[in-house]
């Protein structure tokens, strides 16, 4: 078998793994193929402004004026990793001719090369965002393919034409399943390939809305929520017009990260800003209620995301999410209320009737369960 | 020494009649105020209609002329003891202009309270009165005897006190101004009326004949005593200036529903305090010089509006044609166009000529979007209507006109004389809802109907003939999610993958 080039490497899986298409799985990469590919970048020019432009576009949805983007080392290693991760759930990779070792040995090469250094650097965390913004959304067609005397299951692979001949005759039947992430990297053996992976692009798991997200380490992503323009992104990713379960969805995944970043020993400013991001979010969903004919009304999103009490089918975060402001407003008052709305009456006292009602359907004890948490983090009682 | 001091808590008494208030002051059911004079009465109702309502004395109050022994004459003001604080004040006031407060119930009175004695006197001795005697007074060092010689009634007291003269009250300011009554000879009637509805000043007017009261009365008006009343809002102080200088028009200023007293004039005593003396059935007008006129109450006043008359010119016997002014009825005074005094109004619409029609179209287009949206135009026989919602300053062309009232358009710097209001040269005009009424100043005015009148927008762009085109669909199509399709490796491509170098991880 030829050794691939970085051309074809670029062509075939990070071009589609950016814009969407066909994302080829072949031969596992070594650690000399990555180095042969980043000195041969510089000859794959048109695969590589390909690439750079599919990862603009993807960021312009996200900032104003897109940095300049130039596929690096770092973005072609994490390329790299993924696709060794990806090797490991190929079926050619589980024959009776592959051995355990030979597993292992591919795992920990992709986990050698996911371990980039972390990065806060803007251009460096769009780049990357840009880059594996699909990685939740990978998916595989698993074609099965029936006919009158047996069956036969192809995993990302076209069934061989002399399968599919005749089809009358034959009663070929095909029958296409999408497999998801969960199939294709949440095994054992390449989860902590992913974990690291995500961990180097913290932006991707603020902005993804899939349940099957790995689990958020806000001391990894709280500098995102520094830069306005990035927040903004954030917040409006996670604010979904949909039915109000929804809508609450992510900003519910993000409080739960937030309690269990409270349980760890993080920074007191670290702590402030997640806490003033999740207010934002909670005066966004306030706001969206303004249409309301009486700042007074009750909020339906409330009602329904809140109504049946503790427990009854609540989202993990979500009571700490929409209890966030009250506890706030004992600890540290300047954070209790998302800056603005005092200037327009109208949403203040939409706002104070939000909290009213968040009142109401949570409870004082959690709520104060909260602020004692708080308090040991922002010094105050 | 006649008199003894009362103790507090005191509860039996020699004087007949009184007892302890609340408060332990004694106090019988009547005050008597002893005044030397009849001026001393008057002083003192004048005094105590200003701080007080004298209506809660008015039912037991008597005014009594009296005889002492000695033949002397004094005035007796009698007043129902309502309370202790009634009595204190009556007793203050009757003190300042030199009378004295005495309190019982029927015969006896003994001196109301003091700085002295806190709680009041009782007598010493109650003896008998004295065959012919009225009532008995007793005082700190004195008693003494009134034999009742007559009786003035309160009411004829009011009517017969003579306006005073307050200086500057004849100035009145916004509020006083807000609602005035003016009496007017009838023979200044008709030219008070137009002169008040010239300048716009809300009213109405009724004729009254004043009742006989009296000889006084008929001295006063000799002849027909009736006269125009009429009741103005929001008069102008030039106005009022006018009005009080031009003999035959007296203005009043109401104090109560049924009162009016004359600007510039008060009377003694606060008729605000005694209005159940003055019966709510008749409207008193109070004049300078004693004269009180009584008018069958309440009064029926008619619009002021309604008795304008509105002269129009008769312009042969045209009919009634839309799109013309409609006849009027027959009237002595033309409708003109004349410079208008007051301020410009703002440009409503324009009357294009038809002779400039070429240069309208023109300028149709260098009109912004928003004029083309917001003219409306009718072409007529008399020209180019353009009627804009809002200021019309983009259509330098032909007659100006301006909004005399919904709907009637004079040109700007014009205005209708008479100025007779709106509704009343609407209703001239024959001008209604949905119409549009012009003045010019060559020709009489004409009317159209509004519906006439459509956007500009529409009726300058005639029907276009447009090319169908396909349309090129040149959006991305949305990227669909990344497909992992395994190519095929070969049983031994996993074969001789390198062991991974040991070194320490990045993280």
């Amino acid at each position: 078998m030829p050794r691939p080039s970085v051309a074809t490497f670029l062509e075939r899986f990070v071009l589609p793994l950016v814009a969407g298409g066909e994302v080829h799985v072949g031969r596992p990469l070594t650690s000399a193929d990555l180095a042969r590919f980043e000195a041969d970048l510089g000859h794959a020019t048109v695969p590589l402004v390909a690439v750079d432009e599919a990862r603009t576009e993807v960021v312009a949805e996200l900032v104003a004026r897109p940095p300049a983007l130039v596929l690096e080392g770092d973005d072609l290693a994490l390329a790299a990793g993924l696709h060794d991760a990806l090797v490991l759930a190929h079926p050619d990779a589980d024959g009776a001719l592959v051995t355990d070792g030979m597993r292992r040995r591919i795992a920990g090469a992709a986990l050698r090369m996911v371990s980039v250094p972390l990065t806060r650097d803007r251009t460096r965390v769009l780049a990357r965002h840009a880059l594996l913004h699909n990685l939740l959304d990978l998916g595989r067609n698993d074609v099965t393919v029936t006919w009158w005397t047996g069956r036969a299951r192809f995993l990302g692979q076209a069934a061989p034409a002399r399968l599919t001949a005749w089809k009358g005759v034959r009663r070929v039947r095909e029958e296409v399943a999408r497999a998801g992430f969960d199939e294709l990297l949440a095994s054992p053996e390449v989860a902590p390939v992913v974990a690291a992976l995500v961990r180097r692009t913290p932006l991707t798991l603020l902005l993804t809305a899939s349940p099957v997200a790995p689990p958020l380490h806000w001391e990894d992503a709280v500098f995102l929520v520094r830069d306005a323009e990035l927040a903004r992104a954030v917040a409006y990713a996670a604010i979904r017009p949909e039915d109000p379960r929804a809508q609450v969805a992510v900003p519910a995944r993000l409080a739960a990260a937030f309690e269990q970043m409270l349980e760890r020993t993080p920074p007191a400013a670290d702590v402030r800003a997640v806490a003033a991001f999740l207010v934002h979010l909670a005066g966004l969903l306030a706001m969206a209620e303004a249409h309301l004919t009486s700042p007074s009304a009750r909020s339906p999103l409330l009602s329904a995301v809140l109504a049946g009490g503790p427990g009854a089918g609540r989202a993990r975060g979500l009571a700490t999410f929409l209890a966030l402001p009250a506890a706030l407003a004992r600890v540290a008052p300047t954070l209790a209320t998302p800056p603005g709305l005092v200037a327009e009456p109208a949403w203040q006292r939409r706002w104070q009737a939000f909290a009213t009602q968040v009142m109401e359907l949570v409870g004082a004890p959690l709520v104060d369960s909260l602020a004692a948490r708080l308090a040991r983090h922002l010094g105050a009682t | 020494m006649a008199l003894e001091h009362v103790a507090h808590g005191q509860a039996r008494f020699m004087t007949p009649g009184v007892a302890p208030d609340p408060r332990g002051i004694v106090l019988g059911r009547y005050l008597l105020l002893v005044f030397p004079t009849l001026e001393g009465v008057v002083s003192w109702l004048r005094l105590y209609s200003h701080e007080s309502s004298l209506d809660e004395l008015v039912a037991g109050l008597e005014i009594v002329r009296v005889r002492t022994p000695l033949m002397s004459r004094e005035m007796i003001l009698r007043v129902p003891a309502v309370s202790s604080y009634a009595a204190d004040r009556a007793g203050r006031l009757a003190r300042l202009v030199g009378g004295s407060i005495y309190t019982g119930t029927a015969k006896h009175f003994v001196k109301y309270r003091d700085d002295r004695s806190p709680y009041g006197y009782d007598a010493v001795e109650i003896g008998a009165l004295p065959a012919g005697a009225e009532l008995m007074v007793h005082g700190d060092d004195f008693t003494q005897t009134y034999v009742r010689e007559g009786e003035v009634s309160l009411q004829r007291l009011l009517f017969r006190l003579s306006l005073r003269r307050v200086p500057g009250a004849a100035r009145l300011g916004p509020d006083d101004r807000a609602d005035l009554v003016l009496a007017v000879a009838r023979g200044l009637g008709d030219g008070v009326i137009r002169y008040l509805w010239r300048n716009r000043c809300d009213g109405a007017v009724g004729l009254v004949t004043p009742r006989a009261r009296g000889a006084d009365l008929g001295a006063t008006l000799a002849g027909d005593p009736s006269y125009l009343l009429v009741r103005v809002r929001d008069l102008p102080e030039r106005i009022l200036e006018l009005f009080l200088g031009t003999p035959g028009i007296d203005v009043f200023r109401p104090i109560t529903d049924n009162v009016a007293v004359a600007v510039g004039w008060a009377h003694p005593v606060e008729l605000a305090s005694v209005a159940s003396l003055l019966p709510a059935d008749t409207y008193h007008v109070f004049w300078p010089g004693d004269r009180v006129d009584l008018l069958a109450g309440p009064l029926e006043l008619s619009r002021l509006a309604d008795l304008t008359r509105v002269d129009l010119e008769l312009e042969g016997g045209r009919e009634p044609q839309a799109g013309e002014v409609r006849a009027p009825d027959p009237v002595a005074v033309p409708l003109r166009l004349a410079p208008a005094s007051g301020l410009a109004r703002r440009v409503s619409a324009t009357l294009v000529p038809l002779a400039q029609t070429a240069y309208f179209k023109r300028l149709v287009y260098l009109l912004p979007p928003q004029a083309l949206r917001g003219l409306r135009v009718a072409v007529t026989e008399r020209g180019i209507v353009v009627v804009a919602a809002q200021d019309l300053d983009v259509v330098p062309l032909g007659t100006l006109l301006t909004e005399l009232a919904p709907g009637i358009l004079v040109p700007i710097g014009m205005e209708v004389v008479p100025r007779v209001s709106p509704e009343v040269l609407a209703q001239a005009l024959g001008h209604g809802a949905g119409v549009l009424t012009v003045f010019t100043s060559d020709g009489p005015p004409f009317q159209l109907p509004e519906a006439k009148l459509a956007p500009l927008e529409r009726r300058t762009v005639g029907r276009l003939e447009a090319d169908g085109v396909d349309v090129r669909d040149v959006a991305l199509a949305p990227p669909g999610d990344p497909t992992v399709v395994n190519d095929p490796l070969g049983r031994f491509s996993l074969w001789g993958f390198p062991e991974p170098e040991q070194k320490l991880l990045g993280e």
